[in-house]
């Protein structure tokens, strides 16, 4: 089933505009639950309660607040948090290209299908030219008030639209404080041949939501009023430091 | 940009201003491959940036709170009287508990078993979701080294599926800049195919692909994301420091502010006092 | 320098970003900020130890963006006390204990140029080790309006036999601390016992002192804020630096210094900056230091 086009932009760098039409590219269909009240079964809904009354606070009474000190707000109006919406704008502005695979996967956000609306032999010709030059476009783009970062790739005969992260909304690993740990050459050659052995190539299909369809099953079982066996999940032992070359060696000796 | 943490339960998003309500460690475990186990935390490793607000009761200030209510007893319903139900037919539900969903994949729940690696460059950006930062747990502190440090040699990762809350994640553990990160990705059959949108005709034209190339090349550069930041976070941020400066603060009251002044001993007591000090000044 | 690896009671600590300015207009680093912490840790640890914090961060300086941190940051290192306490909600947070000063060190290096502490200790904290008046001055009012209020609000105390002490805001107010050091002491006495003194205040010193919160009435008074007793809400810890324009400090006052400064009509006077607030503190020691000690009971109640 097809997701319709949520939005229409423009993409432009140079003499070069090439118009598209936005669909999401990810369909997830997930099993929801929803909350009860354990006592009569009845469905929960969420409600914003003043914390200190313990009531229920009406929609015209709930205003925002950017907290600067503890305790302490800076209230905003909702008209003065509208004039800091960007401008909107179809432009789906390129600065720069980048070669494909710079770009770490931490960054990656959400992902969209670029479709092609008028003038088909532009969006071809771009299509063509990112795949054969293997490059990515990083862009800037406004959408239903928020301000966008990107990167424009071709993907088959598709245009896609990568939203990304900033710099700043992705944690440093420095703040991990994570130990430095020196290595023997030995472990360090036992393990890469280890990961050699059990590579593979990358064949997503094969992966299925077992999960979910175990999900569904127990659910089924319930509903037909049979017993569920509840199960305790394992915990591996963790492997020691001095044990790990033998662990390696002994992996190795498994998988060859 | 809409922030998404897709693992739900027990935890909820960003840590900025009074709004911090995530967990300690968002899931700890092991995470192995073949006979190497290696204990290890799950946390986050990205924090969405936008401005997160508050939102309070326009009449005292009084913070407010997403509480689940009773619509049939019309009041708020503590957390120990809140299970989960699965609808089957509109009204009817099947409760499942912690332990039961737990029990649905008991090999998976607390060890993330990497069952094959793969090659970076064949991964298709398009099956990345949400990455998360793993880090070792005590003792676990070697194996994790190594693990980052081979993987970052060979360039691969390593293929593993996880359950977690309510969910099965099929994930990708790589090495990022000396760490192991854990990116969810996407089941096959969740990808749309691109056919559906895709052009019917995919003719190109020497000419225009040329003039393109041209100005790609002009354009052609190194990935730097610090160079672009989030132009509304910034007009938020100086709309609320203007704010600030001219409007000043508000504060959340204490119940009963339009109350009485005190107990009546204390009330006399203070006033008495009050007169000695005037009288002194 | 940007960053150094160094080693306190044993343990390794990193340090990045030493030559980030954080007060850009007054020009103060990060290894500033951090010296100043380390300079002033045997006095502030006291005041810190075993006691929830809140982290005020700002990484990239005063200027910009900053976040508060009231849980304990998920990658900190394994010696880093901590403690776990219970919110309204029913759920659990952890928060760190700044009992040590390579914990000091650690938290400064993450930019909390801001600590800030609640009333009671973690392990109790529905029990106020002390009684907070938090003097706010409104737009025309000023550091100065404070000190006329809080000498008088000391003599009025002292009429109840309450010993307080006082420090700066750091920023435009004063803070009274009264301590009690009682197990028997709530939050609710705290309350109901401030609230009353406000009230007296308001209504003997109408012109001069407000306890209301709505902006009207502040404009040219100085709110007591007797509200910050309670136990969801924290104060800036004594010694704490602010995150203003310039490193200004959280300094404990003597009473009859208050007295000369503000006969001195100068509010710049009761301005501590970071370096004044070091050679104070190691000239006249600690004066704030019975605040965690002395034991008082408020009456009346």
């Amino acid at each position: 089933m097809a997701a319709g086009t949520i939005w229409k932009g423009s993409i432009h760098f140079g003499d070069t505009e090439v118009p598209v039409k936005l669909h999401t590219a990810i369909k997830e269909e997930r099993i929801h639950f929803h909350l009860l009240h354990s006592r009569d079964h009845a469905k929960l809904r969420q409600q914003m309660v003043c914390v200190y009354e313990h009531k229920p606070v009406p929609v015209e009474e709930q205003i925002r607040g950017f907290e600067v000190e503890d305790g302490k707000y800076v209230i905003i109006d909702p008209e003065e948090l509208e004039q800091t919406s960007p401008e909107s704008s179809r432009l789906i502005e390129v600065h720069e290209f980048v070669k494909t695979g710079e770009i770490d996967p931490v960054f990656l956000d959400r992902v969209y299908y670029l479709g092609p609306d008028i003038n088909l032999k532009e969006y071809n010709a771009l299509l063509a030219a990112l795949q054969e030059m293997d490059v990515e476009g990083i862009c800037t783009w406004t959408m239903r008030k928020r301000s966008y970062l990107g990167a424009l790739r071709a993907k088959g005969k598709i245009l896609l639209l990568n939203a990304l992260r900033y710099a700043d909304e992705v944690i440093s690993v420095k703040s991990l404080e994570l130990q430095k740990f020196s290595l023997s050459e030995k472990e360090l050659e036992i393990g890469s041949k280890l990961i050699d052995q059990l590579t593979v190539p990358f064949q997503p299909q094969k992966f299925e939501n077992e999960h979910e369809k175990k999900l569904r099953t127990l659910i089924e079982k319930k509903a037909r009023g049979e017993k569920i066996a509840v199960l305790r999940p394992r915990r591996l032992k963790p492997t020691s430091p001095n044990k790990l070359l033998q662990a390696l060696e002994a992996s190795l000796k498994k998988v060859a | 940009m809409k922030p998404r943490d897709p693992i739900p339960a027990p935890s909820k998003p960003l840590p900025s201003t009074g709004n911090d309500m995530t967990e300690q460690a968002i899931w700890n475990g092991t995470i192995s491959f073949s006979l190497v186990a290696i204990p290890v935390r799950l946390v986050k490793a990205v924090e969405p940036g936008r401005v997160s607000f508050r939102m309070l009761h326009s009449k005292d200030y009084s913070t407010l709170a997403r509480k689940m209510s009773c619509p049939e007893e019309d009041k708020i319903v503590p957390p120990e009287e809140i299970i989960r139900g699965y609808e089957i037919v509109p009204g009817k539900y099947i409760l499942v508990t912690d332990e039961e969903l737990e029990s649905v994949s008991p090999e998976r729940s607390r060890t993330i078993e990497i069952i094959e690696f793969i090659d970076m460059d064949e991964v298709d950006p398009v099956y990345y979701d949400h990455p998360y930062y793993l880090v070792p747990s005590k003792g676990g502190e070697k194996a994790y080294r190594l693990l980052v440090e081979v993987m970052r040699r060979t360039n691969k990762a390593g293929l593993a599926k996880f359950v977690m809350g309510e969910r099965e994640y099929l994930v990708a553990v790589k090495s990022y800049e000396g760490a192991l990160a854990l990116i969810t990705l996407h089941y096959s059959e969740e990808i749309l195919p691109g056919d559906d949108f895709q052009p019917k005709d995919g003719k190109v034209e020497a000419e225009d692909k040329k003039r393109i190339k041209k100005s790609i090349n002009k354009m052609m550069s190194g990935f730097n994301p610090g160079k672009y930041s989030d132009i509304r976070r910034e007009k938020i941020t100086d709309l609320l420091r203007n704010k600030a400066k001219k409007n000043g603060v508000v504060e959340a009251p204490g119940t009963g502010e339009e109350e009485s002044e005190g107990p009546a001993d204390l009330v006399a007591a203070l006033q008495e006092s009050m007169r000695k000090v005037k009288r002194k000044r | 320098m940007n960053r150094r690896a160094v080693r306190i009671s044993g343990r390794r600590l990193s340090l990045t970003n030493l030559e980030k300015d954080l007060y850009p207009s007054y020009g103060f680093t990060k290894a500033h900020v951090m010296e100043y912490y380390l300079l002033i840790s045997k006095f502030i640890l006291p005041h810190l130890k075993d006691r929830a914090l809140t982290l005020k961060r700002y990484p990239e300086g005063v200027e910009k963006d900053f976040f508060f941190e009231k849980r304990c940051p998920y990658h900190h290192p394994s010696w880093v006390k901590t403690a776990d306490i219970r919110r309204d909600k029913g759920d659990r947070m952890t928060v760190c204990l700044v009992n040590n000063l390579e914990t000091l060190m650690w938290v400064e290096n993450l930019a909390s140029l801001e600590l800030h502490v609640p009333l009671a200790r973690a392990a109790t904290p529905e029990t106020p080790d002390s009684m907070v008046f938090d003097l706010d001055p409104g737009e025309q009012a000023n550091i100065l309006s404070c000190a006329r209020v809080a000498l008088i609000l000391r003599e009025l105390l002292s009429e109840l036999r309450l010993a307080s002490y006082v420090k700066t805001s750091g920023k435009k107010g004063l803070h009274v601390y009264i301590p009690l050091n009682r197990k028997q002491t709530t939050f609710e006495d705290t309350r109901k016992f401030s609230k009353a003194v406000a009230s007296i205040m308001q209504k003997n010193y109408p012109e001069l002192v407000t306890a209301k919160m709505a902006k009207e009435y502040r404009k040219a008074r100085v709110f007591i804020n007797w509200s910050q007793n309670s136990a969801s809400k924290t104060m800036i810890c004594v010694y704490s630096l602010r995150a203003r324009e310039k490193p200004m400090v959280s300094f404990p006052l003597g009473w009859q210094e208050l007295e000369k400064l503000a006969r001195l009509n100068d509010p710049e006077k009761l301005h501590i900056t970071h370096s004044k607030a070091v050679r104070r503190a190691e000239k006249q020691g600690e004066i704030f230091r019975d605040v965690l000690t002395k034991k008082q009971e408020l009456p009346h109640l």
